[in-house]
């Protein structure tokens, strides 16, 4: 199996996105935010419809379309300060009513339906570039803006007292939010993807821990969850998307099984 | 230290105001606890001085840079956050640009709780999350601090504990202190000053002139300031 270079292409993609995707998760799952994932993953189709379309590097299409949804979410939360949940039905039906829209034209030049699903045969040699350019930049950022993002995330208007700006942060993460979701297009598929940006860090919370080490953890998962998805994936010829999410689905619940087993040992100890 | 002319606020931008012509003048060194009833305009005016929000009318100067703010435990409802004690008080040094990386127990020291370094915040007591609150605020050298009802949530002891500490901090160090307040006595007790809001206007008075003018048929209340 590992003898394929598209097998090669894909555990190398998958690596980095295993690590990128709970490092923006956590911020996103800490600020109560995780379903801005979903609705940027479905920017995402958009962007990679356009791709197509214009005849560019669709996941290149994808990073530039789902950007302008992460910044448009961010500039309309001041008009809609008290119904923050209503912004990303607004973006939501921009880009599904965008993708929709290409895709039903007829006129793309390729097919967008590996994206829906996720697909290991289609990473390009230029798509593992372009996933490690994105990774890289991404986790540099988030090195760089690490105390700002806690900070925006733990308590907003500490951070703002602190000199932090808060609006200008928040730009620059819905970039990153858009880079990881790009990078993870191709493997993941837009269906399932923010489910891999949610579930590693679910799954971390439940260990009850400090920051760090929870964002230890949640990498730990994402590359157990990803990795295991596409082995399995491949012995069992289905999509590694769908087939990483059940396996995240499985993690969450193992842990939060032995979190209760502990627990229950614990009180009988104490008895 | 704080300046207020006129100061109107209302959160459409139009009548009626929440503040309604506030005249305000607190100088360096006082303990001035803001009280009033419910929806007086308390918070709203901490919220103003801080510059979280922007007055609608009327002018407001705040002559210090080094603010402290130690906010309402209930509005922070982000107890279950994964976040330890250290962690939250060394990223905070971290945006203050603050390179002592021992001040962060030296102010957990400060208020006692340094033995709780390496606990979660989510599993501390009332008292034990807000000591922990200030030690954040008193990081850095400031000279101004800012609470909005300290002694919610907090048992009796921790109160006692809470603000002997903040009474040191301001007849020590002479930092500037503005509270919020909604427990009376502790406001008369520890304040050197008290801003009384009703019907978002307000007048500025010593605890004793507040105390016979309001409270003198509710009994006796100690004067420590």
């Amino acid at each position: 199996m590992l003898n394929y270079s598209f097998m090669q292409n894909a555990i190398f993609v998958s690596l980095f996105i295993s690590i990128l995707c709970p490092c923006i998760g956590i911020f996103l799952v800490l600020r109560r935010s995780s379903m801005i994932g979903d609705t940027l993953s479905h920017a995402s189709l958009a962007g990679i419809a356009m791709g197509l379309l214009a005849n560019i590097n669709p996941i290149l299409g994808a990073f530039i379309f789902t950007s302008i949804c992460g910044a448009l979410i961010e500039f309309l939360r001041t008009y809609f300060k008290k119904y923050t949940d209503l912004i990303l039905t607004i973006v939501l039906s921009l880009c599904v009513g965008t993708a929709i829209t290409i895709i039903s034209s007829g006129k793309l030049r390729a097919n967008a339906d590996s994206f829906m699903f996720g697909s290991i045969l289609t990473v390009t040699r230029f798509d593992m570039l372009l996933v490690l350019f994105l990774s890289a930049v991404s986790v540099l950022t988030l090195i760089l803006l690490y105390h700002q993002l806690i900070y925006i995330s733990y308590d907003e208007d500490a951070a703002r007292l602190a000199g932090v700006r808060v609006k200008l942060i928040n730009y620059a993460f819905s970039i990153l939010v858009a880079s990881a979701i790009s990078a993870s297009i191709r493997i993941v598929g837009v269906l399932v993807l923010s489910s891999m940006i949610a579930l590693p860090v679910a799954t971390a919370l439940q260990l009850g821990k400090g920051f760090r080490t929870t964002m230890i953890f949640s990498i730990v998962f994402s590359v157990t969850d990803i990795m295991l998805g596409l082995f399995i994936s491949y012995y069992i010829n289905v999509a590694p998307g769908g087939f990483t999410a059940l396996i995240a689905v499985a993690v969450l619940v193992l842990v939060l099984i032995a979190k209760k087993a502990k627990s229950s040992f614990s009180v009988k100890t104490l008895s | 230290m704080i300046n207020a002319e006129d100061l109107r606020f209302s959160y459409t931008g139009a009548p009626p105001y929440v503040l309604n012509g506030i005249d305000l003048d607190i100088r360096n060194g006082e303990y001035v606890s803001i009280i009033g009833e419910n929806g007086s305009g308390k918070t709203t005016l901490m919220r103003l001085i801080l510059k979280f929000i922007k007055p609608t009318s009327g002018r407001l100067s705040v002559d210090s840079r080094r603010i402290g703010y130690v906010p309402q435990r209930s509005d922070f409802s982000n107890s279950d956050f994964p976040i330890t004690v250290f962690e939250a008080l060394n990223s905070y040094r971290k945006l203050l640009k603050l390179k002592d990386k021992n001040l962060v127990f030296e102010k957990l020291e400060q208020v006692g709780m340094l033995s709780y370094a390496n606990a979660l915040i989510g599993t501390l007591s009332g008292g034990q999350s807000q000591k922990i609150l200030i030690a954040r605020a008193i990081m850095g050298d400031q000279e101004l601090l800012i609470l909005d009802e300290p002694s919610t949530g907090v048992d009796m002891n921790s109160q006692q504990e809470i603000y002997g500490f903040l009474k040191k901090m301001n007849r020590e160090k002479g930092i500037t202190i503005l509270s919020v307040e909604h427990n009376l006595d502790a406001a008369i007790s520890n304040s050197t000053l008290i801003y009384h809001l009703m019907r978002g206007q307000g007048h500025l008075c010593t605890p004793k002139q507040y105390a016979k003018e309001f409270l003198s048929d509710k009994g006796s209340v100690s004067f420590n300031a």
